[in-house]
């Protein structure tokens, strides 16, 4: 059987019977519609739906590849882009595991050069070293290590929006994309109208991108003759708190190697490695500013600025830039995985179990050729790895495959 | 609650709503105006927008011993009546920038007190602060979304979002900041009420007036150039994002802060426009100064200093300052602007060759 087609039936089966879960937007009738479908592989853009009931139809008739909705609100979704009429657009962040350095992308992604066949793991190169063509056909993961670092950006990127920008809980909808990261909606009349050049000022602010430490507390002084260093405690707000418990972050964990790399002199990383004890425990009497002699404000500044980057929220920033964006439908499923993304309640992040969640099909077995496929995990059950091998697996578990392209059903 | 401001505070800024309210209510009409006791209201008023037009940077002086606070007052709508007849996008922009720089200089000497009340008729969410953050302590917190409103456009770098020190949804600020975000605020205001469209409704004198100004300072007169600048819009379609940023802010006499300016020249001499154009380009801005803009330039592209031609900034450094928007998928390929547009023009006649081919 087509394996296309094979996975075309499960997505009808499932909207069939789960069509009514799909969640909805708030103001449905303004939102502008876009779905992949499974014959043409173009996108459908430009569709209006008045009521959650002619969306649900839509999407049970069809059974899309993937479905999505406007972050914007317009007075005509379904016109041509300029004439649609913006009226605003909630605030979105994308956090995906392909913008977050892993180190695991080179175990269990791989690329394929689009004009010369070339193949290599890891992700792709800009330029395809045999042939120097320039697009190629990815394959990404959704690992539990990459999911892992997403959800630490995630929660980083929450703290930043409820504790400095200042949003409730109850304004942010957080969700599970059903491929390699999460979603942050803040839907709150305050920031609907905000344009671009505004929202790429709170995207600087959650990156800590144009961050200058010399702002947040880091300073000399001053004193009987002398000069000494100054800089942010642990337990102060905003970026400045966020700083001095990045910087400490960093120095715990902190190697030669990753001195040296900050460009510091041999002799002064050696005497922060001998003092580093001292230094980590210094946070309680004012910090370990002046503990290294012929450390200044220079060098300062460039632990700092790691100590920033481990604090920051590593979203895909031009997401959040753009006030067009069409964004996932939630409860719909991904065509690259076969699962659904899945929302939940932002105070859950920490216990929330994407790959358990987000399963959609629980019944029935399929025999499956697979490719080549790393270990993975849904729901309580690990499968893989795979290579070059038939196996029967349960429906969900042989979709994601199927999805990923990475194997193909056998009759 | 609500105070209301003394003649002194209209006087000193007569944008104001309760200002507009007083002069109804006393009862002046523009068309009475070239009565003989108006004569003062008309002169301050020509006065204004000439000030405007002839200081630099410009500013609208505010001189109690030299006129009356009624006069004052008064004069401001006239003022505003005569740069609306004028009809000219650059004394628009110059005479609001004016009265807003004029705002920002006595706002900074105001109590706490007063500059809340003002504030807050621009329906601005602020409140005292009194926040401590290491030896710094913050005289206000200012919602922060009614703090981006003002600020997004700004660009210098103690002016990001990332580097204040922002709590619970509050920016917290000094007089001083929160007094030159106002300028910000009343200069737009002052924009909006130049409105092309209540010309028919002004007397003839008016204009008049107003065109005598125009022949007597004929050489402050700027038309903002139009298209004869521009390079074409296929080499605009490969400039890289960050560069396309400043270009649109640079067109739209938007503040450009000192690298961005850097960057941009040097960029655009890069790929060979030449320096008269770029300095066309700048001519929008409402604190253009042709000869600084034109030495500038000139030094960048090693025409005058030390004569060598500066290359623009790399990505590494454009991002520090925070002038990045963030990467397409060029971007991430490369790690400077010019690489950047050196590729996609290939790219761009590699499509269209093809296109031709069919
Ligand atoms: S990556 Fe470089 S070229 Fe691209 S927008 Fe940023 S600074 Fe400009
Ligand atoms: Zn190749
Ligand atoms: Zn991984």
């Amino acid at each position: 059987m087509d394996t296309q087609a094979f996975i075309q039936e499960r997505f009808s089966e499932f909207y069939k019977g789960n069509a009514s879960g799909i969640e909805t937007p708030k103001s449905i009738e303004n939102r502008e519609f876009g779905f992949t479908l499974f014959k043409e592989k173009m996108m459908v853009r430009h569709k209006g739906f008045i009521n959650a009931e002619e969306l649900r139809d839509f999407i049970k008739k069809n059974a899309p590849s993937n479905a999505y909705y406007s972050a914007a609100y317009y007075s005509v979704p379904e016109a041509k882009m300029d004439e649609k009429g913006w009226l605003g657009s909630d605030l979105f962040f994308d956090i995906d595991a392909d913008h977050i350095p892993a180190k695991c992308n080179k175990i269990h992604d791989s690329w394929m050069c689009r004009k010369c066949g070339l193949r290599g793991r890891g992700s792709a190169p800009g330029k395809c070293p045999s042939c120097g063509n320039e697009s190629f056909d990815e394959r990404t993961w959704p690992c539990e290590i990459c999911l892992e670092a997403a959800r630490v950006e995630t929660m980083n990127l929450l703290d930043i929006l409820t504790s400095d920008l200042g949003f409730s809980f109850s304004d942010i909808r957080c969700s599970f994309s059903g491929h390699r990261g999460y979603h942050v909606q803040v839907e709150s009349e305050e920031i609907l109208k905000l344009d671009s050049i505004a929202r790429k000022e709170i995207v600087d602010y959650v990156t800590g991108t144009g961050i200058d430490v010399l702002f947040h507390g880091l300073e000399s002084i001053r004193r009987d003759g002398g000069k000494l260093i100054a800089g942010p405690g642990l337990h102060e707000r905003g970026w400045r708190g966020r700083a001095a418990r990045g910087t400490y972050e960093f120095l715990l964990a902190a190697t030669p190697e990753d001195l040296m790399r900050l460009g510091l002199k041999k002799s002064i990383v050696d005497e922060i490695i001998a003092n580093k004890d001292l230094m980590l425990e210094s946070w309680v009497f004012g910090g370990p500013w002046n503990i290294v002699r012929g450390l200044g404000l220079k060098g300062w500044s460039k632990i700092v600025q790691r100590g920033v980057s481990l604090q920051s929220a590593k979203i895909d920033t031009v997401v959040t830039v753009d006030i067009h964006r069409l964004i996932r439908l939630p409860n719909t499923l991904h065509g690259k995985t076969g699962l659904l993304k899945v929302s939940f309640p932002p105070n859950e992040i920490e216990q929330f179990d994407p790959l358990k969640r987000s399963v959609a099909f629980r019944n029935g077995d399929v025999k499956i050729y697979v490719e080549e496929a790393p270990k993975f995990r849904l729901g309580d059950d690990s499968f893989g790895p795979f290579k070059k091998q038939t196996v029967t697996l349960p429906l969900s578990a042989a979709l994601f495959l199927l999805c990923k392209d990475a194997a193909r059903v056998v009759d | 609650m609500a105070k209301t401001l003394t003649l002194e505070d209209m006087a000193k800024y007569p944008f104001m709503p309760e200002a507009a309210e007083e002069v109804r209510k006393l009862g002046f009409r523009i068309d009475g105006l070239f009565e003989a006791d108006y004569a003062p209201i008309l002169e301050r008023a020509e006065r204004r927008v000439i000030e405007a037009l002839t200081t630099s940077p410009p500013e609208v002086r505010y001189d109690p011993s030299l006129y009356k606070e009624d006069v004052e007052m008064l004069s401001f709508p006239v003022a505003v009546a005569l740069v609306t007849s004028l009809a000219n996008e650059y004394v628009k922009r110059r005479y609001a920038l004016a009265e807003a720089r004029r705002a920002y200089e006595l706002l900074k000497r105001e109590s706490e007190e007063k500059i809340v009340e003002i504030a807050r008729k621009f329906g601005w969410r602020i409140r005292f602060s009194g926040e401590k953050a290491g030896l710094i302590k913050f005289d206000f917190a200012l919602n922060f979304i009614d703090y981006l409103r003002n600020a997004a456009s700004f660009h210098d770098k103690d002016w990001k979002l990332i580097n204040k020190f922002v709590i619970n949804g509050e920016v917290h600020l000094s007089k001083q900041e929160v007094a030159r975000l106002l300028q910000e605020e009343i200069r737009r205001y002052i924009e909006g009420k130049i409105d092309p469209k209540i010309r028919s409704a002004l007397p003839e004198k008016i204009f008049e007036r107003a065109d005598k100004i125009k022949q007597a300072y004929s050489s402050s007169f700027k038309e903002l150039p139009t298209e004869d600048f521009s390079p074409s819009e296929a080499t605009e379609e490969a400039f890289p994002p960050c560069i396309m940023e400043l270009y649109r802010a640079a067109q739209s006499g938007r503040h450009v802060p000192h690298v961005g300016r850097f960057a941009l020249t040097s960029f655009l001499i890069n790929i060979g426009m030449s320096p008269d154009s770029i300095v066309g380009l700048f001519r929008r801005s409402s604190d253009f100064n042709e000869r600084m803009t034109r030495y500038q330039i000139e030094h960048i592209a090693g025409e005058r200093g030390s004569g060598t031609k500066y290359t623009p900034p790399k990505c590494d450094t454009l991002q520090t300052h925070g002038l990045c928007p963030g990467m397409d998928d060029i971007c991430r390929g490369i790690k400077h602007p010019l690489t950047y547009y050196r590729r996609k023009m290939r790219a761009m006649k590699a499509k269209r060759v093809k296109e031709s081919k069919g």
